[in-house]
């Protein structure tokens, strides 16, 4: 009854793309590979490159050098129009001279698809969107979210292998971004098209992706799956871009790793040389005792200001070498029968298994 | 009337100087000509011999024609004196009640053509439309007669005749037809319209300007035309391959007349009657080649036997001429441009 | 009957509605301090448009004699050389106009697909001809089209034609000489409309499967129309009014309208005669406008949207 794309869907293999514009490399020997029918988000801040791949993806962009095969076939050289590949652009495209319906039907018309079915596909995909009956509106005549709709009905009416976003949701407002955030995740999950998803947006990344690629200047910093992300990220980069974190430096010698004279308990393997530090969450910080017990690890503050939040409060406290830290916690009621007021010392708990080091660059 | 398009600029320019200089004594008078070259020779031949004569100022402005005049003497705003006209505006000028009588007791009428002289204008100078061909394309065996200009088998080649003065357009085509050139007037308008209508399809340009006429012959867009002779004269002084002669000519006047209203009518009259003396009208042909009009200027003696034979209106040139009749235009002008126009639009 | 006349008793209490009236006053005073604004400009509109127009209107009723009379309009139907006159100038005008559209579509779009540096460059060549008088660009296209110009030498010299062209002195030389001027009142709308539009739609046009040719033909092609027709408006407009370069161009047997304006007011020494030419020139701009806008107000409201 729908649309089916799992049986088609296609894993896509990118591998050693060079980008200049002229002096200036966008991105250098960039190799990526992705599932068949797979989520993959490709995140950074803007001049990571992140567009510019996916450009080079859909074929508005040569690349100076590379590959990008296509279950096996290499199109790197092929014209977009026969690419096969469907894309939601930012700013949606969607051609003001037509109204809804010649929108959607376009792609099925330049694959010369008979009109009756066209008709019926068209219907289809508007109700995948939940557009019914809006076929015979005119562009300008849809709010944002239902234009953004159009937009996927479109990407997605002529059944292509593989589905490219360009930051689809930045032009709505939080909440309906956040609803199609998950629609999105749905219609992927009941199509299964393989979907290369750029965005700016760690927590849209975050919540929708099989996998995220973090991009920094133009390479990939870390690809894993999201809460590996989160709590394993492996760059200082990934763990400043993703989540909040506080950063404490950390000296490795004597085959342990030292903080203010203390040896660090720690789960993962220890870095085995170089300037280190330890990835902070706010929320894996907790108030203890005063001493270090079992695999917590113990770190003595002061209180600088307490922000009460409604359901949870933050903490910002100040470390013995003047570094700052954050914790939050929920105000549950013996959290809050202790909450520390300002200027009083504290000591803040982290569990072995908590601690992330990654290289201080 | 002829000279309008060309002359804007001059005109804007002569306003500027008028309202640059205040009128001051009532023996200050303005006369207004055609601009250029033209006015030019007057401004050496009346002009300054006449404001020296008569210790009078003489400002000069220049005039599209009969429509500056009406706006002027309607709109109760004359700022003329004098000023020039081709004979034909002049007859519907004075039709229209426009100008002032004319004194014939200070103006002698004497040697100007009785049909130049009447109550309330009189002529001035003459101009020919003559018959110019290209020596490179002809030798000296081209079109002689417009009866010639008409053969398109005999004279092959590329034609223009002026589209915008239809009176001397159907003379010429009038004189194709073989009719003698004392016949010539009354024109009957329907025969030269169909001698017009013979010759069209073979005009390549119908011109609209004697600067125009001039660069058509010039450039060699035609091999013939009918032209102006002051024009025609100009561009054989540059060393332009070109023939012509007063053969079959149209002598077509100017008139001068004093505007209705005018301030200084009675200083006007003895300017005036300056302008037309004998004296002064020989001193025209030896600056420009529009002949005078009062035909005692040839014997004053001022002009060089060799010169006369040049000038239209020498009484030899006279006689192998027709002469434009402005009494007849006054009457038919408005019919007869409109069915011409009709005739030669493609 | 009670309710009725309590709520009738509070109709026309003013302190029923707090402050209305003020409020509805100060509503007045700022519609009048707008109004003030606006009067320079009204006044100036007045002045400088309907005034004239009207004052032409008036006149074009008077004969000769200054009787009042339709003898200016019946001429057009009594004299076959305005009709022809009127056809003249509008085959001058769609050829002129059709001529601009050949070869400023494509200038237009050349310019629209430039860097911007490069068009910048370029659009200064198509506004440099704005900067130089019709006159003189009329006469140097008179030097290069007539019999003995560049081009039937040039063509002669190298044997592709036995006899020169008659490029000058006709309708051909009136469109080639209007087209050359009027060419930039085309480009620079068109240019200006093709620069908005959106290069992602191009791109989704073939991402989705349109090839070049298609996506230009069904994407491209459609949004600059907009453009497309300002500049063909403000073209065949201008080509209605026009003088110098027929004048000029036609060897005396292309007449214009304007060209017969002129004609007429001499002739007939009334302003009149003339100021009906106008009016009804103007008439028939006004009609032509009102029809393109109904067209294209058609479109725009769904034509296209048929299925």
């Amino acid at each position: 009854m729908l649309l089916s794309l799992a049986q088609s869907a296609l894993p896509i293999g990118i591998s050693g793309i060079e980008k200049r514009f002229g002096a200036v490399s966008i991105l250098s020997d960039l190799s990526l590979d992705v599932a068949a029918g797979e989520f993959l988000t490709l995140l950074g801040p803007s001049g990571s490159g992140k567009t510019t791949l996916l450009m080079i993806l859909a074929g508005f962009v040569r690349a100076n050098a590379g590959s990008i095969k296509v279950g096996g076939e290499e199109i790197i050289t092929m014209p977009p129009h026969k690419r096969n590949i469907g894309m939601v652009f930012q700013n949606y495209a969607l051609f003001p001279h037509m109204n809804v319906f010649h929108n959607i039907a376009f792609p099925l018309k330049q694959r010369r698809v008979s009109t009756a079915e066209t008709a019926e596909r068209v219907e289809r995909a508007l109700d995948l969107v939940q557009l019914k009956g809006l076929g015979e509106r005119r562009v300008d005549q849809l709010s944002g979210g239902q234009r953004q709709r159009v937009a996927l009905a479109r990407a997605i009416v002529f059944e292509p292998r593989i589905v490219l976003m360009d930051e689809p949701l930045s032009a709505l407002d939080k909440s309906l971004r956040e609803h199609m955030q998950i629609e999105l995740r749905n219609l992927h999950r009941r199509l299964g098209m393989t979907t290369v998803y750029v965005t700016h947006d760690q927590r849209e990344a975050i919540t929708m992706s099989d996998r995220v690629a973090v991009m920094n200047a133009g390479r990939i910093e870390q690809i894993d799956q999201p809460e590996v992300l989160y709590a394993r990220p492996k760059t200082k980069f990934v763990a400043g871009f993703i989540g909040e974190s506080s950063f404490i430096p950390v000296e490795c010698r004597n085959g342990g790793v030292w903080h203010e004279g203390n040896k660090l308990r720690m789960k993962d393997a220890m870095p085995s040389s170089g300037r280190h530090v330890m990835v902070v969450r706010p929320e894996k910080l907790r108030l203890i005792a005063s001493e270090q017990t079992g695999d917590i690890n113990a770190l003595p503050a002061t209180v600088g200001d307490v922000i009460y939040q409604g359901d949870s409060f933050v903490c910002y406290a100040t470390l013995k070498d003047g570094r700052q830290v954050i914790l939050r916690d929920y105000c549950r009621s013996d959290v809050l029968a202790r909450l520390p007021a300002p200027g009083e010392p504290i000591t803040l708990g982290i569990d072995a298994q908590d601690v992330v080091l990654v290289a201080d660059q | 009337m002829t000279k309008r398009l060309c002359i804007y600029g001059v005109a804007a320019a002569g306003l500027l100087a008028t309202v640059a200089v205040p009128a001051s004594a009532a023996d200050t008078i303005t006369v207004a000509s055609w601009g250029g070259t033209y006015q030019e020779a007057q401004t050496k031949a009346f002009f300054d011999p006449t404001a020296k004569e008569l210790g009078i100022t003489i400002k000069q402005d220049t005039t599209n024609g009969l429509d500056d005049v009406r706006l002027q003497v309607t709109g109760n705003a004359v700022k003329w004196d004098i000023t020039e006209l081709g004979a034909d505006e002049c007859a519907r000028g004075s039709k229209e009640g426009l100008f002032e009588k004319l004194d014939y007791n200070v103006i002698d009428k004497t040697g100007i053509n009785p049909k130049l002289v009447h109550d309330d204008w009189v002529g001035i100078s003459y101009t020919s439309v003559v018959l110019i061909y290209r020596t490179d394309v002809f030798g000296d065996k081209g079109p002689k007669t417009w009866a010639d200009f008409w053969d398109v088998e005999k004279f092959p080649g590329r034609r223009a005749l002026s589209g915008s003065q239809a009176t001397e357009t159907l003379s010429v085509a009038a004189l194709a037809k073989g009719i003698p050139i004392d016949k010539v007037y009354p024109v009957d308008i329907d025969g030269a319209l169909q001698s017009v209508d013979k010759v069209k399809g073979h005009i390549d340009a119908w011109w609209t300007s004697g600067a125009q006429a001039m660069q058509l012959v010039k450039d060699g867009e035609v091999d013939m035309a009918s032209i102006w002779n002051g024009r025609a004269g100009t561009l054989k002084k540059q060393g332009a391959p070109v023939s012509f002669s007063f053969d079959q000519g149209v002598l077509t006047a100017d008139c001068m007349v004093i505007p209705k209203g005018s301030k200084n009518r009675d200083i006007a009259m003895k300017a005036l009657a300056k302008f037309v003396s004998p004296d002064l009208q020989a001193n025209l042909p030896l600056y420009v080649d529009n002949g005078p009009a009062n035909e005692k200027a040839f014997e004053t003696g001022k002009i060089p036997p060799e010169r006369i034979k040049d000038i239209n209106s020498a009484p030899e040139n006279v006689k192998k001429q027709v002469l434009q009749d402005p009494a007849f235009w006054r009457d038919t002008l408005v019919e007869a441009t409109e069915k011409f126009n009709n005739l030669i639009q493609q | 009957m009670s309710i009725g006349s309590v709520s009738l008793d509070h109709v026309g209490r003013p302190d029923r509605a707090l402050n209305a009236d003020k409020l509805s006053a100060d509503a007045r005073r700022e519609a009048r301090g707008l109004f003030a604004l606006l009067s320079p400009g009204l006044l100036l509109v007045f002045a400088v448009i309907i005034v004239p127009i009207g004052w032409l209107f008036w006149l074009s009723l008077f004969d000769e004699s200054d009787q009042l009379s339709a003898a200016n309009y019946a001429r057009f139907f009594e004299q076959a050389s305005y009709i022809k006159t009127f056809v003249t100038t509008f085959k001058v005008a769609f050829a002129v106009t059709g001529a601009c559209v050949l070869f400023g579509y494509p200038l237009a779009y050349m310019l629209s697909q430039l860097p911007r540096r490069a068009a910048g460059v370029c659009l200064i060549f198509v506004i440099l001809p704005f900067w130089t008088s019709v006159l003189v660009r009329t006469y140097a296209w008179l030097v290069i089209l007539q019999r003995k110009g560049l081009v039937n030498t040039w063509l002669m010299d190298i044997g592709v034609i036995g006899q020169p062209l008659p490029l000058a002195n006709n309708f051909a030389g009136v469109v080639i000489g209007m087209t050359h001027i009027m060419l930039p009142f085309l480009v620079l709308p068109l240019y200006a409309s093709m620069k908005t539009i959106d290069v992602d739609c191009l791109r989704a046009g073939m991402n989705l499967g349109a090839s070049p040719a298609a996506t230009f033909r069904q994407i491209f092609f459609p949004l600059s129309l907009p453009g497309l027709a300002s500049g063909v408006v403000i073209v065949f407009v201008l080509c209605l009014g026009f003088f110098v370069t027929p004048a000029l161009m036609g060897g005396g047997k292309v007449i214009m309208w304007a060209m017969r304006m002129e004609q007429t007011t001499s002739l007939y020494s009334n302003w009149g005669a003339g100021a009906a030419l106008g009016v009804v020139l103007l008439a028939v701009t006004l009609a032509l406008l009102g029809l393109f806008r109904w067209l294209l107000g058609a479109r725009a409201t769904g034509v296209w949207s048929q299925r």
